[in-house]
């Protein structure tokens, strides 16, 4: 057990050597697992990726270290050698690849983690191992140290494990203020409104949205579960499954009920990402009242961004992006 | 954020090295690498939204500085990602010509950026609707063409009206654009996939005479066949009386459509934007 861990890449260490060169805290949750269960979960999707899903992120056969440089060429023995890849354990340790390689490897990785977060995708190290760095695992420290370089110094991301147990990375904004950037150009941005209206009601409400009670909002703006909208599509896919794929919402039965009702609550990512004070926000531009209309729920923001406020002093308070358009 | 405040003055105050790169590189400011972050969010924008993003970006890190010109701007940013094998990217809508900006990786040569959103058989569909739609002549290929093909898809049996709604998801996701029954490919597409459809297919690709980019929709001189986008007809012949092809000197037989003017866009946008955003928005 101890062998195969020293071979594989431990994505704890990997992210606090990329993590310590950009001087950002490691958002490690508890205590580290032992190296021997890391290893053992490592050691399952480590078997060669089969089935093309054509990302031309996989890995170059173990020769392809000869080619230099050129990405095209690179591409093509992608292509060309995913069909027979070599199983990676059986492998004796390859001579180390030239460095232009593992700076093609930290783009490549670079790239895919830009796209993961754009389609608000969970960024999974397994997958990073099984779909980019593929047989550079050995190097995928150092692979990984210098996308968070690259993110950090063109993006002003920072490349975070976030979750030691279930290996999850995330990409968080470096940048001060934080705030909601999404909603800045919210008026061309229909998803996060109708997200937000969702939020909203089920933050007013207090407790979970019934199914029926989001649909008789939904109404109002002409949305209905089985009518396709021009801009959202199948709506009510988007929100039971989309948006519950993406945390943003939870979607649950409702328990002893019959006929089955389901109802909506707030996701783990909504918790995270969207304040109290940016739906009351919302709330007041959408309703064109003032936020201590809802004296409660205002209350409650209030006490929220206090505590955050506490919590990191250096934070710049949010401005009402909300009210960008 | 947890960073020394000696962190973050270094990050705005110096110029930073690109990766291994050289040349004139550009100075990369909170300013910009906000701007990269969202643009990169987004996805596509058209050029009205850069502007307001642009200016969002200079209002939030630097209100005293004079803000630059986009295209000066955008340059400046991709010196920068040069050695990142990404840019931003400019391109233009087909129909009516209006400017669209995308942050494109120049490295991959495939649909990687779709691959990770979608299944093995959902893929080769989109394949086999993009391989219709380059041979077409319009540009454009029929649903029904399309659905005939289901049968040869790679991966998992895909029934037909899986297949409609797998179309309805590229609709969606900005892939492709519906128009009374027939598929065409998005702007975003284009941009992104551009170089990959080029070397793809080389001899079914069609290329516009006036700004040798690639071409899906446009329209075409009947004597010696070349073609141009609309857009590009309408600069190219927007103050000639008499349109003539610039290939064989034939007469140019089309209509000529009128050139994007942003002006008169946003004129427009802006009385639709003063009302509420979501109800704007219904049908």
């Amino acid at each position: 057990m101890s062998e195969q861990s020293k071979d594989v890449c431990d994505p704890n260490s990997a992210a606090e050597a990329s993590n310590s060169e950009v001087h950002s805290s490691l958002g490690v949750p508890g205590g580290l697992s032992p190296p021997a269960s890391q290893a053992a979960t490592l050691a399952g999707p480590e078997s060669p990726p089969l089935g093309p899903t054509d990302a031309p992120l996989a890995s170059p056969p173990p020769q392809a270290p000869s080619e230099e440089g050129d990405p095209k060429a690179l591409q093509q023995a992608a292509e060309e050698g995913r069909a027979h890849q070599a199983p990676s354990a059986a492998q004796p340790s390859p001579a180390p690849p030239a460095p232009a390689q593992l700076v093609q490897k930290a783009h490549e990785l670079m790239w895919y983690v830009l796209v993961k977060d754009q389609k608000r995708m969970i960024i999974w190290f397994p997958d990073m191992v099984k779909d980019v760095i593929g047989s550079y695992k050995k190097w995928c420290r150092s692979i990984l140290r210098r996308t968070s370089l690259i993110l950090a110094r063109v993006f002003g991301l920072h490349l975070r494990l976030t979750s030691l147990h279930t290996m999850e990375f995330s990409l968080v904004k470096a940048l001060e203020p934080e705030e909601l950037d999404r909603v800045a150009l919210s008026n061309r941005m229909p998803m996060t409104g109708l997200l937000l209206m969702i939020l909203s009601l089920i933050y007013v409400k207090g407790r979970g949205a019934r199914e029926s009670a989001v649909w008789n909002v939904l109404r109002i703006l002409g949305l209905r579960p089985w009518k396709k909208h021009s801009t959202f599509g199948d709506v009510r896919k988007l929100i039971t499954e989309e948006f519950v794929q993406q945390n943003y919402l939870k979607y649950q039965r409702v328990p002893h009920v019959e006929p089955p009702e389901y109802e909506f609550f707030w996701g783990s990512r909504a918790s995270r990402e969207i304040t109290k004070m940016q739906i009351m926000e919302f709330l007041a531009r959408v309703f064109k009242k003032d936020p201590q209309a809802w004296p409660s729920r205002y209350r409650e923001a209030l006490e929220e961004a206090r505590a955050l406020r506490e919590a990191d002093p250096t934070a710049h308070c949010p401005r009402s992006s909300v009210s960008e358009d | 954020m947890e960073e020394g405040r000696a962190e973050r003055r270094r990050r705005t105050e110096a110029p930073s090295h690109p990766q291994g790169g050289t040349g004139r590189a550009g100075v990369m400011t909170d300013v910009h690498r906000r701007f990269l972050q969202l643009l990169m969010t987004h996805g596509v924008l058209e050029e009205w939204d850069v502007r307001h993003l642009q200016k969002h970006c200079y209002r939030v890190h630097d209100r005293t500085a004079t803000m630059e010109a986009l295209e000066d701007f955008i340059n400046n940013i991709n010196s920068v990602l040069e050695s990142l094998y990404i840019e931003i990217k400019k391109g233009a809508t087909e129909d009516d010509g209006r400017p669209v900006y995308a942050l494109v990786n120049l490295a991959t040569t495939s649909i990687s950026k779709m691959a990770s959103d979608f299944a093995e058989n959902e893929l080769d569909l989109f394949r086999k609707a993009l391989e219709l739609i380059i041979d077409s002549e319009t540009g454009f290929a029929s649903s029904t063409n399309i659905l005939n093909l289901v049968d040869q898809l790679k991966g998992k049996k895909m029934r037909k009206k899986e297949a409609e709604q797998v179309l309805q998801k590229f609709v969606q996701n900005k892939w492709l654009i519906e128009k009374e029954g027939e598929f065409t490919l998005h702007s975003r597409a284009i941009l992104e996939m551009e170089q990959y459809i080029r070397e793809t297919y080389p001899d079914a690709v069609k290329i516009c005479n006036i700004c040798h980019s690639l071409l899906i929709q446009g329209q075409s001189c009947e004597t010696c066949g070349i073609r141009m986008h609309l857009p590009c007809t309408a600069k190219y012949f927007q103050s000639s009386p008499e349109p003539r092809c610039p290939h064989c000197n034939d007469y140019w037989p089309h209509e000529i459509p009128e050139v994007f003017d942003p002006e008169k866009e946003r004129e427009a946008g802006t009385s639709r934007a003063s009302k509420r955003s979501l109800r704007s928005r219904q049908h």
